[in-house]
Formats: structure tokens, sequence, C-alpha cells
């Protein structure tokens, strides 16, 4: 697929969430570690998740397919309109299904 | 403490990921709506992205504990597929383009493929479900 994600901006906001998910459990289990420095996880049980290439290629695809599937079942809804502008009411209508769907 | 700057930190780096990730949607969108001969008002494209960027938020704590649950620290690809388990089609869909990522790399394990390629014909990327 030519028109997809980025796969290094995925990777990175994975990361980010991950990074920050550790560092909250770092904070519950106590403050015996008190460095809260950006590098995260130094000790091996906090170590932030992370992933691999191709995981983070199909979480691209997963979300290519999100946006995708968006426009489409939207512009269903604009053409039975007979209007060629996706509006507001177009993924409100849409909207309660895509979310079940993902 | 110093939470506020934390806090301050953390809204400047994810405004920055919100707005690279803005730009991808958009060209996947523009080109969606091109192909269906259609036009995105610009609140609606606004919208769609922080409705992808937050599920891409709620995929990453997902993927986490999906792998926290197999025992590893590693995301793999079964984790995305099975978090698209809910929706069939999704997951066979992942799981073809998951198919197609490893024949591209046929030096890593093949010997697993035969048992997941249950079906060999492409499932189409886009899956419609009628909106009625």
């Amino acid at each position: 697929m030519e028109n997809t994600f980025d796969p290094d901006l995925i990777h990175a906001i994975f990361k980010y969430v991950w990074r920050k998910r550790a560092l909250e459990r770092e904070k519950d289990e106590g403050a015996e570690t008190t460095e809260v420095e950006v590098g995260a996880g130094t000790s091996k049980k906090h170590r932030p998740t992370s992933a691999n290439a191709n995981a983070v290629k199909l979480s691209c695809e997963l979300l290519r397919v999100f946006v995708t599937e968006a426009i489409q079942r939207a512009a269903t809804i604009a053409e039975a309109e007979g209007v060629n502008k996706i509006e507001a009411t177009h993924l409100e209508r849409i909207l309660p299904q895509l979310l079940l769907d993902f | 403490m110093g939470s506020d700057a934390e806090r301050e930190e953390d809204v400047a780096a994810t405004d920055l990921f919100r707005d690279r990730f803005r730009l991808c949607t958009i060209s996947i969108a523009e080109a969606e709506a091109k192909q269906n001969d259609m036009e995105i008002s610009q609140p609606i494209m606004a919208c769609i992205s922080d409705l992808a960027f937050k599920y891409a938020e709620q995929l990453a704590k997902d993927l986490e504990l999906f792998a926290q649950h197999g025992g590893r620290k590693t995301v793999n690809m079964e984790d995305v597929i099975l978090s698209a388990h809910r929706n069939e089609q999704l997951a066979d869909s992942l799981r073809t383009f998951c198919n197609d990522l490893k024949a591209k790399e046929p030096h890593l394990d093949r010997k697993r493929k035969k048992g997941t390629r249950k079906q060999d014909k492409a499932t189409p990327t886009v899956l419609h479900i009628p909106d009625s």
C-alpha cells in the first residue's frame, strides 16, 4: 500500500505511551527508584514494552483501515444524500458502528 | 514535584505526535475520498484524525497488555491481530497482510506459516458493512 502511516511515527507514539505507563508503574510500586529521567525504566522490571518492526507495520495497516473505513462509510451516506462533501452529520451517522467494529 | 512542567512536556510531545499523525491521516483520507469523488470538510478531517489518534493510543495500551499476558516484553504481530479479534473480517484482512509481510522475509520462520494461511484469497482491505 503506497499510502499508509509512517511506521516510525506509529512506533514513536507507541513507545511514548509505553514509557509513560512504565513510569506510572514505577511510581505506583513505591519510591525506591526516585530518579525520574526521560530515559525511563533502568531496572529490568520496569523496562517499557517494545515492538518488533512487523508488528508496527501491521498496526499501521490497522490504523489505515480505520481511516479508510471512516471515509468510505461517510462517503456512502453523503452519496445517498446526493452531496459530494463529507460533513459532520455523515460522520455522526457512521460513528457508532465504526467504533463497534474496531 | 514539578508535575506541572512534566505535564506541559507531555502535552507538547503529544501535540507534536498529533500533528504528524494528522498529516498522515490527511494524505490517506484525501486519497480515499478522491476514489469516491468526495470532498472532506476540514473539521471532519480533524475529527477523523483525532479519532484515529485516540484509537492508536488505546491500541498501544491493548498491545502492551496482550504482550504482558503472553509473558513477553515485545509486541508481535499476533498481538495486533488479537486486538482486532472482535471483527473477523478485519482480523482476516490483518492476517493476510501479516502473511504478506512474512513472505517478504523468507529467512524468518516459515514453519508455522502453513498453519496460519487458511484462506489464500486476498480479502479486500476495505470492509464494507452497510449502515442501515
